[in-house]
């Protein structure tokens, strides 16, 4: 990048606010997807909103463009920079601006991490429900952009269901301010509309979130299963019942295994070949009305012991187990692909079978650790990005999960966004048409199509939309 | 050197590249760049040996440079990356594809490979650092001089003599320890040894000191002189050989860690390999061994004597050596009215010799710590290692708290003086 615009970019942010040198901007060249890699021309941290459109009235005079960062954490390589491009990263933005507890909402500038927002208002007896497994290190700002989930999203409902107001910094570096602390916005939902718009949209710098009371009784309950199909269907008997815990969710045996020989052992049975995590919520009686039938299910689909978590500790332990599994496969091999699939829950049992079918068939290791409430399967494959073999068959592998998915009524993504990852499979699901439709949305957001681009949006639908609706 | 030596490549492909090691980062907190978090450096390392960065990079050198080593990172690494390990080894690579000027490798060479290791010239440097701050010739040194003017005094010579080779249990007898008397310990906290002892002797035990035994190379392989720490760790081993086979306390965290590994440091040598492995087996930490050996009938009754104290863990022993709940026994046990200080497990920007080396850095990285401190309504801070110890002193002094600061050991022999049975 050219001396002059640093310097500039430098008078706006600072010296520590630019960087620029190219060993530092190798770091970012991938976020949790790190299949996918391309180095920044440059990265800015901006400390405030006005830093921050200042910063981009730059780049929208010099028509560069640019990318948003959370934390870095995402799996669909939402912050994979592009060529030439800047990044914009949030890591200096980690300021909780208010908590009203008497209204129960917060505004944190975007780059707050997830779980430090839940400690800065636990005391009031107040929590952020959406929890991505990454929460120890995602941001607030990032999951807006992708519209993140987690295990309690499923009862609390993904971040969406959260976001009371942004401020967004857009394109061309003008601040748009939609933050009412209400729940019912007034005229269009512009702030629903943004929230998993995955940085294409605009930038948001300050976030309005709703804050849920902790509930007065929590019960975490661990059920242990020789077999993974049986945890399965005592999921969907669970959901066709109607019950609602918070959480649901599944780890298969390589999972244990890894999760058991890292620092979050949780406790979990290794000689098992499932276990199912059940978290209720509510008042006591509310908690044993849902907790009593689901052990019942899961006796009847023969779990071989149901224990309960005995306190907070311990509560705690099963949960750090769960959501440290992703980096606890770092011991199985360098490089995990989490693919991201949303099911009917009807079929949980035979799609955890055919994407284990199919990872066996292209000679993958493959571990399940699922949201299996919600439906939402993360089929974990093993791989080495040195061995180009291998990344070609984890590729087709992901490639037939989501065929297979998308034919039995399933979606390409349940949380982790579309990304580069996912972004050709998008004619899976949605016609010419739609597309179409989005790309409009998106031009009205960003005219130029400079921020994140060539991401979520396949890239022969944007050539269709540049050739025949913009005027050249 | 190959670019496969001068990294540890195997451990960097630990990494899955998740980033829950972010937010414990001291230097990612301050910076909020990648290339200066655990993840970042850890790319980095990949890259250099990978051939997608130039081991002579300048930045790469600085951000290896930048880290305090301080291993919270491995606390909540789900992988299981020894990031402690892999510095040092990017460290000690950068020795070779980057060495450094005539100057900085003359001050290397006279500070490691002169004065840590010899009690003649540690002590000559004691006497010579005292007399400038009571003459004030430290101030008139300006900003060469601002750490002696800043830190602590260092004590008169009649506090900086040796410990006895021998003092017999002063408590009915129970066993026989060694302990480690350190090169610094010694000269700046020679109280804190003699607290030790005390402590030692007062729960029943025979404690020797190696004669002759002065550094255990900590600081020369957390700062890449990784042959010189290979050197310090054989003769370290051979003095504690002379004491028995019993355990061997150590008073101060980092040295305790890095005694812990020599295993790892000695690795690829076979004539020692084993011989440091029953070392490493035989090292416990003073609030490790304390805790499970104080008589149960011992009950401290410190109350506020000492004030409200507030215990910082030490990195080098609550990531370096997972020992955290043994302190909090201990000053439950004696007595003594205490808080929990918030984020006690974060680095206090000591790291051993960082505070001198990159003192800003350090300074920064303390302002937390003493906000935390301030808040959480102690008097008293009790750490655990003396680069913390002297941390909290000159920081706390530089901030305008007004605070005590004690070593775990001078708290635990306060309380056995006092203690009923």
């Amino acid at each position: 990048m050219k001396r002059e615009l640093i310097d500039e970019l430098r008078g706006v942010l600072g010296a520590a606010g630019v960087i620029h040198e190219p060993a530092r901007l190798l770091a970012y060249e991938c976020d949790g997807l790190a299949l996918l890699r391309q180095r920044p021309a440059a990265v800015i941290l901006p400390r405030t909103t006005d830093e921050c459109a200042r910063a981009m009235r730059i780049l929208h005079r010099e028509k560069i463009p640019v990318v948003g960062r959370g934390a870095g954490t995402g799996l669909s390589g939402g912050a994979t920079p592009v060529e030439g491009g800047v990044l914009v990263g949030f890591a200096r933005m980690r300021d909780v601006l208010e908590v009203n507890v008497a209204d129960q909402y917060a505004r944190v500038q975007a780059g707050v991490v997830n779980v430090d927002l839940t400690l800065a208002v636990e005391k009031h007896g107040l929590f952020y429900a959406p929890d991505p497994s990454s929460q120890a290190a995602c941001t607030i700002g990032g999951n807006v952009g992708e519209n993140s989930g987690g295990p309690h999203c499923f009862k609390h409902g993904a971040t969406t269901r959260h976001i009371l107001g942004l401020v967004i910094v857009r394109d061309d570096g003008s601040v748009l301010d939609l933050s009412l602390p209400q729940a019912d916005p007034l005229g269009y939902d512009l702030v629903g509309l943004f929230v998993g718009s995955e940085g294409m949209f605009g930038l948001a710098t300050e976030i309005t979130v709703r804050l849920v009371p902790t509930p007065a009784v929590t019960e975490t309950l661990l059920a242990i299963f020789t077999d993974l199909d049986a945890a399965c269907d005592a999921v969907s008997d669970a959901i066709a019942a109607r019950l609602e815990p918070s959480a649901l969710e599944i780890l298969d045996r390589l999972t244990i295994q890894a999760v058991e020989a890292s620092v979050f052992a949780a406790g979990y049975p290794r000689e098992a070949e499932a276990v199912l995590l059940v978290e209720a919520e509510g008042s006591e009686v509310e908690v044993e009305a849902t907790l009593a039938p689901l052990r019942a299910i899961a006796q009847r689909r023969g779990a071989i012991d149901i224990r309960r978590a005995r306190s907070a500790t311990e509560r705690k332990k099963l949960w750090a187990g769960r959501k440290g599994a992703f980096g606890a496969m770092g011991r199985i091999a360098p490089d995990l692909y989490v693919a991201d699939v949303v099911v009917p829950r009807t079929k949980l049992r035979e799609l955890v079978a055919e994407s284990t079918r199919i990872a066996r068939e292209k000679r993958l290791k493959l571990a399940n650790v699922f949201h299996a409430g919600d439906g939402n399967l993360h089929p974990n494959i093993s791989y080495d990005r040195r061995d180009a073999d291998e990344v070609k068959r984890v590729l087709e592998a992901s490639d037939e999960i989501m065929k297979v998915v998308v034919a039995a009524g399933g979606s390409l993504t349940g949380e982790h966004g579309v990304g580069l990852e996912k972004q050709e499979f998008m004619s899976l699901v949605f016609g010419d048409d739609d597309m179409r439709a989005m790309c409009r949305v998106r031009n009205a957001w960003d005219p130029q199509g400079r921020l994140n681009p060539g991401k979520l949006i396949p890239v022969h639908a944007c050539r269709e939309m540049r050739g025949t609706e913009r005027p050249r | 050197m190959k670019p496969l030596e001068i990294v540890d490549y195997a451990k960097s492909l630990d990494c899955i590249h998740c980033g829950l090691c972010l937010r414990t980062c001291p230097t990612y907190q301050l910076t909020g760049a990648e290339s200066s978090s655990p993840r970042g450096r850890i790319y980095l390392m990949r890259a250099v040996a990978e051939g997608q960065l130039a081991a002579t990079d300048p930045q790469y050198r600085e951000e290896m440079d930048f880290c305090l080593a301080c291993r919270h990172c491995e606390s909540v690494c789900p992988a299981g990356v020894r990031f402690g390990e892999m510095i040092e080894t990017a460290r000690a690579g950068l020795e070779q594809t980057q060495p450094r000027g005539f100057l900085a490798r003359t001050a290397r060479r006279i500070g490691f490979g002169t004065v840590l290791p010899s009690r003649f010239w540690l002590s000559w440097m004691a006497s010579s650092m005292r007399l400038a701050q009571r003459t004030g010739v430290a101030r008139l040194l300006g900003k060469l001089g601002r750490p002696l003017v800043e830190m602590p005094t260092v004590p008169p010579k009649s506090e900086r003599g040796p410990l006895p080779a021998t003092t017999p249990a002063t408590a009915p007898r129970r066993g026989e320890v060694a302990m480690l008397e350190g090169c610094a310990m010694r000269e700046l906290y020679g109280r804190v040894n003699r607290a030790t002892v005390e402590v030692l002797t007062g729960i029943g035990f025979d404690t020797q000191v190696p004669t002759g035994h002065v550094c255990c190379g900590a600081l020369h392989a957390h700062n890449g002189e990784i042959e010189g720490a290979r050197e310090l760790a054989r003769s370290t081993i051979e003095h504690f050989e002379r004491c028995g086979s019993g355990p061997i306390v150590v008073n101060s965290a980092g040295c305790g860690a890095h005694m812990k590994a020599y295993s790892h440091l000695l690795a690829d040598d076979a004539a020692w390999r084993e011989r440091a492995g029953r070392f490493s087996a035989r090292v416990k930490d003073f609030s490790e061994f304390v805790a499970a050996e104080m008589p149960a009938d011992v009950k401290g009754a410190l109350g506020k004597e000492l004030g409200t104290l507030a215990y910082d863990d030490p990195c080098h022993l609550c990531h370096g050596q997972q020992v955290r709940s043994q302190p909090r026994t201990l000053l439950e046990r004696s007595g003594a009215a205490r808080v929990e200080l918030p984020d006690s497990e974060s680095c206090c920007g000591s790291a051993g010799i960082y505070s001198m080396l990159r003192p800003d850095d350090s300074k920064a990285v303390f302002a937390k710590k003493a906000a935390a401190f301030r808040a959480c309504g102690a008097d008293t801070l009790v750490t655990a290692n003396p680069g913390c110890h002297m941390q909290w002193e000159s920081g706390l002094r530089r901030e305008g708290v007004k605070a005590r600061v004690l070593h775990i050991a001078e708290v635990m022999a306060a309380a056995l003086r006092k203690a009923k049975r």
